[in-house]
């Protein structure tokens, strides 16, 4: 059986160290205690002795290579293991993700990172706890890529969606966030979920989840897992709005501004919040407090060739109808260009899904987490309606409300979402009220 | 009202007694038997070649970071012998060859710097302390276990080590001060290694020797050649013989180098030249103790090769009973480390104890023997 030799800690604490001289080849018969290689750390430079008497089997270093503590590095054949499989010293302080496959398959190197379920203590440091209170991460989803499967801050900005720094460098364009860097696996969820190998019924293909991609299923993962989530639905009869909407559309759009539904959705929305505030809000889970917003940001989802991106309209109860038109207008186009500011993706308080353009009857919309509520509107069609014991043709919009059932409840959803449903139903309530 | 030199009590000596060409000076060579200086040699021999084959050891993988002993058996090892097996030795982490000569079996050595702490277990009937790294807090522990002696009035002497870094601490203070004013029999022994990791001594304090200071205490003090391990024994005999019949403390400084780094995880080269250590390596100890053996007919080069050849032997064995034990379930019991810091645990740790294991038990990797004790450290009557 073949005996692998991986690189031991060398120091107190190192992490890799640099292959200056490689003293055997393939196929050496070698004594214990003989110098095979020549390894430089960040403290010394060091001989490592033969661990075993035997022939040599596979090199899996060369000179100049950077190698990582626990890195198989050769192999021996016809060997009597003189070192147990576990090293006695410092087994306990290396980091799970340090176990490399076999060197059968080294094409691959996976790094499942171990989750914590609730049990114990999360490693991580005082500074990176605090990090990680400051941008409302559960520590305890958070894969940890440290020593010992340590937490370190860079996994909590990761796991938060953001860069280092990312609130305090200039505003960035969602196309220059594209990474060109190679690809490596790692996992969405704090426990991923066991796959059978779906090679054995025909062929297969692994694509990346990279940049949006990834930042959708974290963010919609986060939502799933923290957010208990109900939905309700209503159906608003739109006809007045909708002539009055097209009657007026070319004129706004001589102002730069689509006069679409969204952007009476956008007032009818904010007026609710004001009479139904926890719609309006975020748990934090750390504190158990309701944390209500005095502010009216309203996230739009946009679809893009890349994915979902949810641009926010600011302060929605401070503008006007042209305004907002003109707005949203804008925004969605720089969005669908990719050229959104990170800036505009920032700080929603609740957000409206709009996929009537493309079609559908109803929706079940996913809380766009740390939000407390989302609208989803599917498409307006003309139906005949029973209005006054006769059947009329109308405009009818569905519409749907998915809610954190933790803040608000199912009665209240109902009203808000009725609330919604009477203002896009009578123009000018909505003008009256908001 | 004159102004007149204080007369203080002592005088500072050097003593060498095999010099490094291996001539010995007739007149101070101690009288010890053709066996006496067998095993001496013998132990120093274990020691060098133990430490080489920790190192590998180390590169291997197979134990942790430790401080090389090789250079300082002189020192360890002459001192040792002056000690009956019934007095104390309190060792810092450089006398291996000096522990090894008490008693400790060599896979003990392999297991503490393998990161068990049964590695630190003295054992049966043998009176010294672990290993301890934090540098000079063990001399205050021999001054106690010495103050002990003088209350019990027993006829026991402490002999403890040090190196030229710890004499910068106060800790090293404190303990001369408190041995010498409680009269307490104890034999104080610096590793005079020249360097505190990489700070030279001449960086470290101003005073011609380590030895002078034992003046400020108002002990003998004597600085020797750490490398002649005749003359180590001579002081060191002179200086317990002197502390059993209640004259106090002594203070010996060791004068010799360390032929290795600090610790595996150092590198010499950046504060210490290459022809320093070659001059150093000429004034070894091993060789002139050999010379000095040979020219003695006491051990010839076919002896020494036999010696060297059972000793690469016994290494070989102990590094083999090492890795079993460090492969037992009993060692790799993590719940372990609470059993050996106090006679009676205080309750926070045995609270401690089971909340690991709950922990261990979560995940699956409860020992098969703690499953079946059922809270055996908790609800213990105390007195």
């Amino acid at each position: 059986m073949a005996i692998e030799f991986k690189l031991p800690d060398l120091g107190e604490g190192i992490h890799e160290a640099e292959i200056l001289e490689v003293k055997v080849k393939v196929g050496d018969q070698v004594k214990e205690d003989q110098p095979i290689f020549e390894v430089e750390t960040d403290k010394a430079v060091v001989e490592i002795p033969c661990p075993v008497a035997g022939r040599v089997e596979q090199i899996l270093v060369k000179k100049g290579d950077t190698v990582k503590v626990g890195t198989v590095m050769i192999t021996f054949a016809g060997a009597a293991p003189a070192a147990p499989e576990k090293p006695a010293a410092a087994e306990a302080a290396r980091a799970p993700e340090e176990k490399r496959p076999a060197p059968a398959a080294p094409e691959r190197q996976a790094v499942p990172v171990q989750a914590r379920a609730g049990e114990g203590p999360v490693p991580a440091t005082p500074a990176t706890r605090r990090l990680a209170r400051e941008l409302g991460v559960d520590l305890r989803q958070v894969p940890g890529s440290g020593p010992a499967g340590r937490v370190l801050a860079d996994d909590v900005r990761a796991f938060a969606g953001r860069g280092a720094g990312g609130r305090e460098e200039a505003p960035r364009r969602f196309a220059e966030r594209e990474p060109a860097e190679p690809f490596t696996p790692q996992p969405i969820t704090a426990e991923p979920a066991e796959l059978p190998r779906f090679e054995r019924w025909g062929q297969v293909e692994r694509v990346p989840l990279r940049s949006l991609r990834r930042k959708i299923a974290l963010s919609m993962t986060q939502s799933w897992t923290h957010i208990p989530r109900v939905s309700s639905f209503d159906e608003a009869d739109i006809t007045l709005l909708e002539s009055l909407r097209q009657k007026h559309e070319t004129q706004f759009l001589k102002n730069g501004g689509k006069l679409t539904l969204t952007v009476f959705a956008l007032k009818a929305v904010v007026a609710a919040l004001q009479q139904f505030p926890q719609f309006n809000s975020s748990l934090d889970e750390s504190t158990g407090e309701i944390v209500l917003k005095h502010y009216y940001n309203i996230g739009v989802a946009v679809a893009t060739n890349r994915g979902l991106i949810v641009p926010v309209v600011k302060d929605v109860n401070k503008k006007g109808i042209g305004a907002l038109a003109a707005e949203l207008q804008e925004m969605a186009q720089k969005t669908r260009d990719g050229k959104v500011e990170l800036e505009r993706l920032q700080g929603g308080t609740f957000t409206i899904t709009n996929i009537g353009p493309i079609g559908g009857t109803g929706m079940v919309p996913m809380v766009n987490f740390p939000e407390a509520a989302i609208l989803g509107m599917a498409r307006s069609a003309q139906k005949p309606v029973v209005r006054n014991g006769a059947i009329e043709v109308r405009w009818i919009l569905p519409l749907a409300i998915s809610f954190d059932h933790r803040i608000c409840d199912g009665a209240e959803a109902a009203r808000f979402l009725r609330h919604v449903a009477e203002l896009l139903e009578d123009p000018l309530q909505l003008l009256v009220e908001v | 009202m004159p102004k007149k030199p204080i007369k203080l009590p002592e005088n500072i000596e050097y003593l060498s007694i095999l010099d490094e060409n291996a001539k010995v000076d007739k007149e101070l060579e101690p009288k010890l038997s053709a066996d006496d200086l067998k095993t001496m040699y013998r132990y120093m021999v274990l020691a060098r070649r133990g430490d080489e084959r920790m190192l590998n050891l180390q590169r291997q993988g197979r134990i942790g970071t430790f401080p090389q002993s090789s250079g300082h058996e002189a020192v360890s090892m002459g001192s040792v012998y002056a000690l009956e097996k019934s007095d104390w030795h309190v060792p810092a982490y450089r006398e291996f060859a000096g522990m090894l000569y008490r008693g400790w079996p060599l896979e003990t050595m392999f297991l503490y710097w393998g990161g068990f702490e049964e590695g630190a277990v003295p054992p049966e009937g043998v009176n010294d302390l672990p290993i301890c790294v934090p540098v000079g807090s063990q001399l205050l522990h021999a001054a106690g276990i010495g103050m002990a002696m003088r209350f019990k009035e027993e006829k026991k002497v402490v002999l403890t080590y040090f190196g030229d870094g710890s004499s910068s601490e106060g800790d090293f203070h404190e303990a001369l001060n408190f041995a010498s004013v409680f009269n307490a029999p104890v034999v104080f022994v610096c590793q005079n290694n020249q360097y505190a990791i990489s700070v030279p001594l001449a960086r470290q304090m101003k005073c011609e020797t380590i030895a002078q200071r034992a003046v400020s205490y108002g002990m003998p003090g004597v600085k020797v050649d750490g490398n002649d391990v005749l003359a180590m024994y001579a002081a060191t005999a002179a200086a317990v013989e002197r502390a059993r019949a209640g004259g106090g403390p002594t203070l010996i400084e060791g004068l010799t180098y360390r032929m290795t780094p600090h610790t595996t995880s150092d590198d010499p080269k950046r504060y210490r030249s290459e022809e320093e250590m070659k001059q150093w390596a000429n004034k070894d100890s091993l060789i002139r103790f050999a010379r000095y053996l040979e020219d003695k007919g006491v051990l010839d080069g076919d002896a020494r090769k036999k010696l060297h050849e059972e000793i690469d032997e016994e290494i070989k064995a102990a590094v083999k009973r090492f890795e079993e034990q460090a492969q037992s379930e009993e060692l790799l019991n993590p719940l372990r480390m609470f059993d050996y810091l106090y006679a009676d645990t205080p309750p926070d740790l045995d609270e401690q104890r089971e909340e690991l294991k709950r922990f261990l038990a979560k995940k699956g990797k409860l020992p098969a023997s703690e499953a079946g004790k059922e809270q055996a450290h908790t609800g213990r009557e105390r007195g």
